[in-house]
């Protein structure tokens, strides 16, 4: 591991040439992805089973296993690739590591029922790549991490690492530098999207020293992990990325700002800039060019307006975690009111392939105004979760069908949340195949196929934007036919109440007032006043909010309303969830499709539903909490949600046969 | 610094670059309704009430707040669309939903025209979390003793967890600025009258000095001044138009040598407050006859208006005289002027109110010239004059909701009966006494004080403004209780005196004083501690004691208690005692 300062480009070029020529290319190499999503499902087992495997046959020398980062696959985790084979496996449990060690390693065979098996042509795939969820993906910052230990920086180097930073700081100037980046077109992959190469522009413009290269790893949208898988996968590159970055504005110090929960990613990161350092990467004269910087780490206490830059900058600073005025850019006055770099994680990801391959490489790919790729992190009601990157303006239904694999149970899409807390929520199939009158009448949809056309809305940041959402940090949460719009806009709003800062006003009040709102209405008690009202106290709270989380915080309320607002008619006019969900607006029944398998019966938590086995089962309607457990197990589709207080009209055969144990109870007594 | 040209609703106007939307408003007279702005701190920008709308080249419009919003040529402001009205007033309507109808929120939705808001989440908060008390007290004060603690909704105002905290320097300025009244000191000062003209606040470090001071200027007082606690604040420099705050002046000392000294310290006032029975304290409309005065006064805090604590106009007033003078318990003298002056309050009473006006009196003692005469119109204006002495003074019992209604308990001696007045406002006519700090200060000037603490003169009918120290002499009240003419004319006399030494050039020295024969001073310094002139000193080289022959008045005290009779007077020799004894006997 240790590696002896390189101080000059020419040595990083040797010492690239002496690693190629040391390693053996048809040595086999067992990948298991060591990322959250598979340490979660037991990686470490597998691991350390391949490991002993290895040291029992005494082929430590001629297998090599490897700790990978994220593969993004993480639905099917562990992930285990064996190459130089490409055989990738699935779902790997310890006891199937041996199976892998004797078959595939040993033996030079295929384990079938490890293989990925695509659940619509029910054909086998054997090599990572013909897998379509990857098929579809373009991997230009995740690329790396599959083939990588991201704590060795051989490995890194290897695969052609801080080769863009020895290009970018002996054959270019810092300002062929922006040109390059603002030519590619990058935009900020934070959220808001603003051309990276304009905004170090003007922060190289700035005459004041010192200035500041930070980056934000604050990743606090529930359901995205991009940033993390980043930086516990291949944390060289982002490290990389902020070296030209600095380099280019001028900069000598840099910042990473890292959420606390990430343990993983904070352990990575401090080993790779340990190991850049050691190299000559980070620290005075790197690589004998005379430019100096060093990164250190932040690690942030997990309110998620510390993602907000101003706020991130003022917990830098060791103050309360506040956003302030951004009348004057943090580019110019921010860390210390000293000029101020921020960029996302992966933004910075991204720039040293643009400096290695060009901005024209870069520029090719994408929309007209969105360019590169975008990790996003697929969750949700879909078959296959995880880390998909995907360039820009692909359509959701590529995202949705093709990559994530459709919705689990046969059930229907019906909407997908994108941009986080902030971001908006859109339809993209409707389950209901009337569109509700109003939607026309209020403007917001023309007929029936513009509804269903949001299925193929190429995803970028302008299109996202004019849809009602925004790209935010890469979120997407998909939602299926059983997902209320009240209950999901009453979620967000309520992480939001919780996680604002209290600064404003129209953030602290005027979402405690929209939650209350929505409260009311998810009860039934609700009215179409209610609707104005959350319509126009969000117009406010964006126009007079003090930062972009307040400014985008009635976001999911405006975009459910706008594309569902016939499910909030259905909730304040009707009394009644379509999707039953709100607890006070839904009764759960049994209709005679029940074949009483038993399995509703088990999982009840309040013993409310009874019958004999194989005979239609009865919900008894004063015990039922609504909670739907019995509706998630219910296989046969029998189990019904219904208007509130209607539970018993549908199963009056069922309480019919359902006799209450009248006799037990007098024999007691007698 | 760069100009920038702005149009604020039409109106055209320069101001400095960088500078905020708010400033350039208000010196345009138009008014931006805001709730968490303050002057001398950084603009916070949390109430979002100041909303304005901000318009630039190329037809964008935004909200923006004029109190932290910077100025930049060609930039347009309007403060009254309807888009910035309705801001403002969702803005107002969210805070009222979840807080207390607390005036100053009451007050703006009047303003902006809310009757109710239209939500109400069930809380009632009075903090309206604009954030003063904790900046004021992190960026002003400095002492950084509160903070914002949670997040979000629960959010709220408070020391470092929660305890008393050890940082607080108690100077009050959160309390003072918090516009709702969540923040209570303590301590609640409420003598308004007393203390109102004398300082800014009950215990502010900007006051003057004393009344009618010289220079009338107002000083700051280190031991209440923040600035001096922390290092920070210093809102009066900004303030000052003219920059005349200087921190670094001290008091210093100049020393003047001067022939002759004119002493005219004058007089203390005396302090009812331990006279329970009068209520001075404890009800407010019970007033000293110092405090009336300033009332009185057309530059006081009242322009010269005659009103009782709650400003209304009192409808019959008690003046109580004799309070502290001829009393055993407090002075057993007559204060001489009392008499004539709650004449005077009398007359100034009925001259500006139409208010019933009683005195009560032991003797009235209208002396002077002319003072006779003055008593006889107060008669003749309808003054009630009560012989007798006030026993106390208490609040009406049966109306004691009523706020300043008071009853003076008397004995009308006159007719022989006991009485009971009902006023709203009662004055005391307080006695004059020696300053609290006469003894100390005659001791440097080798001056004694009389048992009431009045400066003693020389020959109270041959001296009477001369002291026993030559060059020293007296004037006014600080001799003993006197009216101003008398105080006039003593410091004329004294005046006199002292320009008859300047005139002479030289002082006429008594021939008989003191010396020491150095051969039998044995060193011993018993004379030096009890010569009353301090005229013997130890000279230190030779080790003997030095008679100052300027000084010393030749009394033979130190004679007398020299061990080793080295000390002798000069023109009392024991020789010349013994011839003239001798002469007497012969």
């Amino acid at each position: 591991m240790s590696t002896n300062k390189l101080n000059s480009p020419a040595e990083l070029v040797a010492l690239k040439e002496r690693l190629e020529k040391n390693r053996n290319a048809n040595k086999t190499v067992v990948t298991v992805c060591a990322g959250t999503g598979c340490m979660a499902c037991g990686c470490d087992a597998v691991l350390k089973t391949f490991r002993e495997e290895c040291a029992n046959d005494r082929l430590e020398n001629e297998v090599e296993i490897k700790a990978t980062g994220c593969h993004g696959f993480c639905e099917r985790g562990p992930l285990v690739v064996v190459h130089p084979l490409g055989v990738f496996y699935q779902r790997v449990k310890p006891a199937d590591a041996k199976l892998i060690w004797e078959q595939t390693v040993k033996g030079g065979h295929l384990v079938n029922k490890l293989l990925y098996r695509d659940p619509q042509s029910n054909q086998i795939v054997k090599n990572e790549k013909d897998i379509p969820f990857y098929k579809k993906q373009m991997r230009i910052i995740f690329g790396k991490n599959g083939f990588m230990d991201p704590t060795a920086i051989n490995d890194y180097i290897l695969l052609g690492g801080y080769q863009a930073l020895a290009m970018a700081l002996t054959k270019m100037t810092p300002e062929q530098i922006i040109d390059e980046v603002k030519k590619s077109g990058l935009r900020g992959r934070g959220g808001g999207g603003f051309p990276t190469g304009k905004k170090w522009a003007t922060c190289r413009a700035v005459k004041v020293e010192p200035k500041y290269t930070i980056c934000n790893a604050d990743e606090g949208d529930p359901g995205a992990f991009m940033d993390r898988s980043l930086l516990e996968g291949n944390p060289h590159q982002v490290i990389e990325g902020m070296l030209i970055g600095a380099y280019a504005i001028g900069s000598h110090e840099g910042f990473v700002y890292v959420r606390n929960e990430y343990p993983l990613a904070v352990k990575n990161l401090t080993i790779a800039i340990k190991a850049a350092r050691d190299c000559g990467f980070l620290g005075e004269n790197i690589l004998g060019t005379g430019f100096s910087f060093d990164i250190e780490i932040s690690r942030g206490g997990g309110a998620f307006v510390c993602g907000e830059s101003t706020a991130l900058m003022a917990s830098l600073e060791g103050k309360v975690g506040e956003p302030r005025a951004k009348y004057i850019h943090t580019v110019e006055s921010g860390l210390w009111d000293k000029p101020s770099n921020l960029n996302n994680v992966e933004t910075w990801a991204n720039v040293p392939p643009i400096i290695e391959r060009g901005a024209e490489w870069f520029a090719s790919i994408g929309t007209d105004n969105s360019k590169g790729t975008k990790v996003f992190a697929l969750t949700g009601k879909v078959n296959n979760t995880g880390l998909v990157e995907v360039p820009m303006g692909i359509t959701l239904r590529e995202i949705l069908y093709d990559i994530g694999g459709g919705v689990p149970r046969g059930k229907k899409f019906k909407a997908v949340q994108t941009g986080g807390p902030s971001g908006g929520t859109l339809i993209v199939e409707t389950a209901e195949p009337k569109i509700h009158a109003s939607m026309v009448a209020y403007g917001d949809l023309r007929d029936e196929d513009e509804a269903i056309s949001l299925l193929d809305l190429p995803v970028d940041f302008d299109e996202l934007t004019r849809a009602g959402s925004m790209m935010g940090s890469g979120g997407m949460i998909v939602m299926d036919e059983d997902s209320c719009m009240v209950d999901i806009a009453r979620y967000f709003i309520h992480f939001l109440t919780e996680e604002s800062c209290g600064k404003c006003v129209p953030c602290r009040e005027g979402l405690v007032v929209m939650l209350n709102i929505l409260q009311k209405i998810s009860e039934g008690k609700g009215t179409i006043e209610d609707i104005e009202y959350l319509e126009e106290l969000s117009q406010v709270i964006i126009d007079t909010s003090l930062c972009q989380l307040g400014g985008s915080a009635p976001n999911p309320v405006r975009s459910t309303i706008r594309y569902f607002r016939q499910e909030f008619l259905a909730h304040v006019i009707d009394k009644r969830c379509p999707a039953g969900v709100c607890k006070d607006l839904v009764s759960h029944a049994i209709d005679n499709t029940c074949n009483g398998c038993h399995a509703c019966l088990k999982s009840c938590p309040t013993n409310a539903i009874v019958g004999e086995p194989k005979r239609l089962h009865y919900i008894i309607q004063d015990k039922c909490i609504q909670c739907g457990a019995c509706y998630q197990i219910c296989r046969y589709n029998s189990i019904k949600r219904i208007k509130h207080g209607e539970g018993d009209k549908l199963q009056e055969r069922a309480r019919e046969l359902w006799q209450p144990p009248l006799k037990k109870v007098t024999a007691e007594v007698a | 610094m760069d100009k920038a040209k702005i149009t604020i609703d039409g109106q055209q106007i320069e101001v400095d670059d960088g500078s905020y939307v708010l400033e350039a408003a208000k010196s345009l007279g138009i008014e931006i309704p805001t709730l968490c702005y303050y002057p001398y701190m950084v603009p916070y920008a949390a109430c979002r009430i100041c909303c304005v709308e901000a318009h630039g080249a190329g037809g964008w419009s935004k909200i923006v707040t004029a109190c932290n919003y910077p100025v930049w040529d060609g930039l347009e402001i309007f403060t009254d669309t309807p888009r910035v009205i309705n801001a403002r007033r969702t803005n107002l309507e969210m805070l009222m939903a979840n807080c207390a109808p607390v005036p100053v929120l009451q007050r703006l939705a009047e303003q902006l025209g809310i009757t109710e808001p239209r939500w109400k989440t069930g809380s009632n908060y009075t903090c309206i979390l604009c954030g003063l008390c904790v900046r004021i007290c992190d960026e002003v004060v400095g002492a950084h003793a509160l903070a914002f603690i949670n997040r979000g909704a629960k959010r709220d105002v408070s020391t470092p967890f929660q305890l008393d905290s050890e940082s607080c320097i108690l100077c009050g300025a959160c309390a003072k600025h918090c516009p709702t009244g969540y923040i209570k000191m303590e301590e609640i000062e409420n003598r308004y009258i007393v203390h109102q003209e004398m300082n800014l606040s009950p215990n502010a470090a900007i006051t003057l000095p004393f009344r009618q001071a010289v220079p009338n200027v107002p000083q700051i007082v280190r031991e209440n001044c923040i600035h001096f606690k922390t290092g920070g604040c210093m809102v009066c420099a900004k303030v000052c138009p003219k920059d005349c705050i200087e921190y670094g002046d001290r008091p210093n000392f100049e020393e003047v040598e001067v022939g002759a000294v004119v002493i005219a310290t004058g007089f203390d006032s005396f302090d009812p407050t331990p006279m329970k029975q009068y209520g001075y304290g404890k009800y407010p409309n019970v007033i000293s006859s110092e405090e009336f005065e300033v009332m009185n006064n057309a530059a006081g805090p009242t322009g010269g208006k005659i009103v009782m604590e709650n400003g209304a106009e009192p409808r019959a007033i008690a003046i109580l005289h004799c309070i502290g003078s001829r009393d055993h318990d407090y002075h057993k003298y007559c204060s001489r002027v009392c008499c004539m002056y709650s004449l005077k309050f009398s007359h100034l009473v009925k001259e500006k109110t139409s208010a019933e006006v009683y005195q009560l009196y032991i003797d009235m003692r209208s002396f002077g010239k002319g003072y006779e005469e003055f008593y006889s119109r107060i008669l003749d204006e309808g003054v009630n004059v009560i012989r007798g002495k006030a026993a106390e003074v208490v609040p009406s019992g049966y109306r004691q909701h009523e706020e300043g209604h008071l009853i003076v308990r008397c004995e009308d001696t006159l007719i022989g009966k006991y009485r009971e007045i009902p006023v709203d406002m009662v004055i005391l006519s307080t006695a004059l006494e020696a300053r609290r700090d006469a003894k100390e200060f005659g001791r440097k000037f080798n001056i004694s004080t009389g048992a009431d603490g009045w400066f003693i003169e020389a020959h109270p009918k041959l001296a009477p403004v001369s002291t026993t120290t030559e060059g020293i002499f007296l004037a006014g009240a600080c001799q003993g209780a006197k009216d101003i003419p008398d105080a006039v004319a003593q410091g004329g006399a004294a005046a006199a005196q002292a320009m008859k030494l300047m005139a002479q050039g030289e002082v006429m020295m008594d021939a008989a004083y003191a010396v020491i024969d150095e051969a039998f001073c044995s060193g011993c310094k018993m004379c030096n501690d009890m010569c009353p002139y301090t005229a013997i000193s130890f000279d230190d080289a030779k080790k003997v004691s030095v008679v100052n022959s300027a000084l010393c008045k030749g009394c033979g005290t130190c004679v007398a208690a020299c061990p080793a009779g080295a000390i002798m007077a000069r023109h009392f020799t024991d020789e010349q005692i013994y011839a003239q004894i001798e002469g007497i006997l012969a």
